[in-house]
């Protein structure tokens, strides 16, 4: 169901009549960065895309830091220097607050009423605090739905190694196990998708869930993956950010995505079932290697979380895992560096999975008992991979992709209770 | 002429006796009957209910509820079903005691079954009250025990379970006040002793914790400025 649209909107809409191609930024006080993305977008557009009729939507939080007037001041028309041909319609652009529960994905599901109104073939949307953005993303988002028929574009990019850690060590082997598709990003945050997908996304009865917050980026990919639509990934270089939220709590978004995707596992497991091993999607673009930016990591917090909720959350844990998994892990807890190995860490998620589906406790208390075995992993993760290079370590979360689709027997027994 | 009035006092005491008796008789005899099949009953009811809840997954709706977790902390031991078998069971074989005294029909038994009667419903609010209590404070003390570990808090446990305690002992004054036992007391002892603990805490905290004090109110006064960013991007 489409939410409605703001007055002002409804007439924008008419006034524009139709669009071949939409990229969309969701906001919430980014004004130190959407300038510069939502240029990016209209130079993507206007340079590879000249012909077609296109608009660029901004779907903002309520900013108070003047982010829906910097992208309204924004020249639709891109500089001369970086344009081949001269394009032959206008960009169109509309900044609108959205409505339901504040969060991303609402901006979203504002995003997708919008595309569906103006009937456009492609849509891209892309984060607003990006700094690494060029126009060629545009062009990486779009042109595999617009060219060679993809209903949905994941983005690979080339990002630090303690970057996306939840992605890393949960999202990407579980999405990968599950669904059987190789998609390294699956909540990646910029994605490109045909008009036909975001119509089925509208029709989906998740805007009051963790969906309308931090769930909506692997609920966009699982929909996509699970509900048999075309998806391939676009090689989008480097992705250098401002945090997603600074002073977001870590436990909360950490139960927003993670709910999210125990959620989608509730509801596609009849699909999930029956599938084995795991298979590469098509890529596009043309990957290469840059510099990325370091990152400081305080390993000694999250040791020091892990091993006081070893001792103090074992009654809770109780509910997930299995008694020789928690012993195993209050073993680990006592030995100096912290190691926890990939077969334990698979067994954990799986055992908190499957009590998610029986909701052995609240399910919230749950998820967030999870987070110090969560920052346990990472801070073992770092500490194994400290003097690793990017391959390597890209090799490691590899190994640890394929441990989750090897113990994939050990879940469907689990969740069967 | 002696023995003729004493053998006739005896006589007339040994008439009431036997009249008594033979009103008493048949009453003692339903008191029996009322008692046997009471343990009977309940004893029934025990062991059905008991298999029932376990099937019916009771067990780990209170565990999930944190029941469990409150009812172990008041000294039982044993599974949840198996505990509100045996008071259900308790319950319903007071019931039958009450019954049987009922049908002596001697005016001190009408009097203590006309009166327990009438208590009843306050007792059965008490209850639901104490078990109201033992859900909540399981469930607030397991919400805290995860928030203070993932904050790095060094006596989660500690804070827990004061937090645990302090709603028990709130939902058990309660309680009491409900069932008129001691109002004056209780509510003077509660306000004594909670007032107590918070200011043996905030002398604790203000004396033993002077640097995280400060560290707290550094951070209330920052409050306004950006927040840091945490270094790691877990996304």
């Amino acid at each position: 169901m489409s939410p409605p649209l703001e007055p002002q909107v409804e007439d924008r809409l008419r006034e524009i009549g139709a669009a071949d191609l939409l990229v969309g930024i969701p906001s919430y006080n980014n004004a130190r960065t959407i300038g510069h993305v939502a240029r990016a977008a209209a130079a993507g557009l206007a340079k590879y895309f000249p012909e077609s009729r296109a608009v660029i939507v901004n779907s903002d939080g309520g900013s108070t830091d003047g982010t829906p007037e910097l992208v309204a001041s924004v020249e639709s028309a891109a500089p001369r220097a970086i344009l081949v041909r001269h394009p032959l319609s206008v960009v169109h652009k509309i900044v609108t607050p959205y409505h339901g529960v504040p969060g991303k994905g609402s901006a979203f599901r504002t995003i997708f009423a919008i595309a569906q109104r103006l009937g456009v073939r492609a849509c891209a949307v892309v984060d607003s605090d990006l700094r690494s953005i060029t126009p060629g993303w545009i062009e990486l988002l779009l042109g595999p739905v617009l060219h060679e028929g993809f209903d949905y574009v994941a983005p690979l990019y080339l990002r630090h190694k303690y970057d996306g850690t939840i992605t890393n060590s949960i999202v990407y082997p579980l999405t990968r196990a599950l669904y059987g598709r190789e998609v390294r990003q699956p909540i990646g945050g910029d994605f490109g998708f045909s008009g036909r997908l975001a119509a089925h996304y509208l029709k989906r009865p998740v805007w009051d869930s963790d969906v309308a917050r931090f769930g909506i980026d692997i609920w966009m990919t699982t929909t996509a993956l699970a509900d048999d639509f075309r998806v391939c990934e676009a090689f989008l270089g480097a992705k250098i950010h401002d945090s997603k939220d600074p002073g977001a709590d870590l436990a909360a978004m950490f139960v927003q995505v993670v709910s999210s995707v125990f959620d989608l596992m509730h509801v596609y497991h009849e699909r999930w079932e029956s599938v084995t091993g795991a298979s590469k999607v098509p890529l596009f673009g043309f990957p290469h290697g840059v510099g990325l930016e370091p990152i400081a990591v305080d390993v000694e917090r999250m040791q020091r979380i892990f091993r006081q909720a070893a001792s103090d959350l074992r009654e809770v844990w109780e509910a997930a895992l299995l008694p020789e998994d928690l012993a195993a892990l209050t073993a680990l807890a006592g030995v100096e560096p912290l190691s926890v190995p990939d077969s334990l860490w698979v067994r954990v998620v799986y055992g908190f999975a499957a009590a998610y589906e029986h909701a052995r406790l609240p399910r919230e208390q749950l998820l967030r008992s999870l987070v110090p075995l969560y920052l346990g992993r990472t801070a073992s993760f770092v500490l194994e991979t400290a003097t690793s290079g990017a391959e390597d370590v890209e090799q490691r979360i590899q190994s640890l992709a394929e441990e989750f689709v090897a113990q994939k027997p050990h879940l469907q027994e689990r969740w069967r209770g | 002429m002696w023995n003729d009035v004493l053998a006739g006092v005896i006589q007339e005491t040994l008439a009431g006796f036997r009249q008594e008796l033979a009103d008493l008789g048949p009453r003692l005899l339903a008191m029996t009957v009322i008692l046997v099949a009471g343990f009977l009953v309940s004893g029934s009811l025990r062991f059905v209910l008991s298999i029932a809840l376990r099937r019916l997954g009771f067990d780990r709706l209170a565990d999930r509820a944190g029941l469990a977790h409150a009812l172990h902390k008041l000294g039982f031991a044993g599974e949840p079903s198996r505990a509100l078998a045996k008071s259900t069971a308790f319950l319903v074989l007071a019931f039958f005691v009450l019954l049987a005294l009922g049908s002596l029909d001697l005016g001190l038994a009408r009097e203590l079954v006309s009166q327990s009667f009438t208590y009843l419903p306050q007792v059965l609010v008490a209850i639901a009250l104490l078990v109201l209590g033992a859900v909540i404070a399981g469930f607030v003390r397991r919400g805290v025990l995860i928030a203070a570990v993932n904050a790095g808090l060094p006596s989660a446990r500690l804070l827990a379970g004061f937090v645990q305690s302090a709603l028990l002992v709130l939902f058990g004054a309660m309680a009491l006040e409900h069932l008129g036992v001691g109002r004056h007391i209780i509510l003077v002892s509660f306000t004594i002793l909670f007032g107590g603990v918070v200011f043996a805490l905030s002398l604790a905290f203000g004396l033993a914790g002077r640097d995280l004090a400060r560290e707290l109110l550094e951070r209330l006064a920052r409050k306004g400025e950006p927040p840091r960013e945490d270094p790691l991007r877990h996304l």
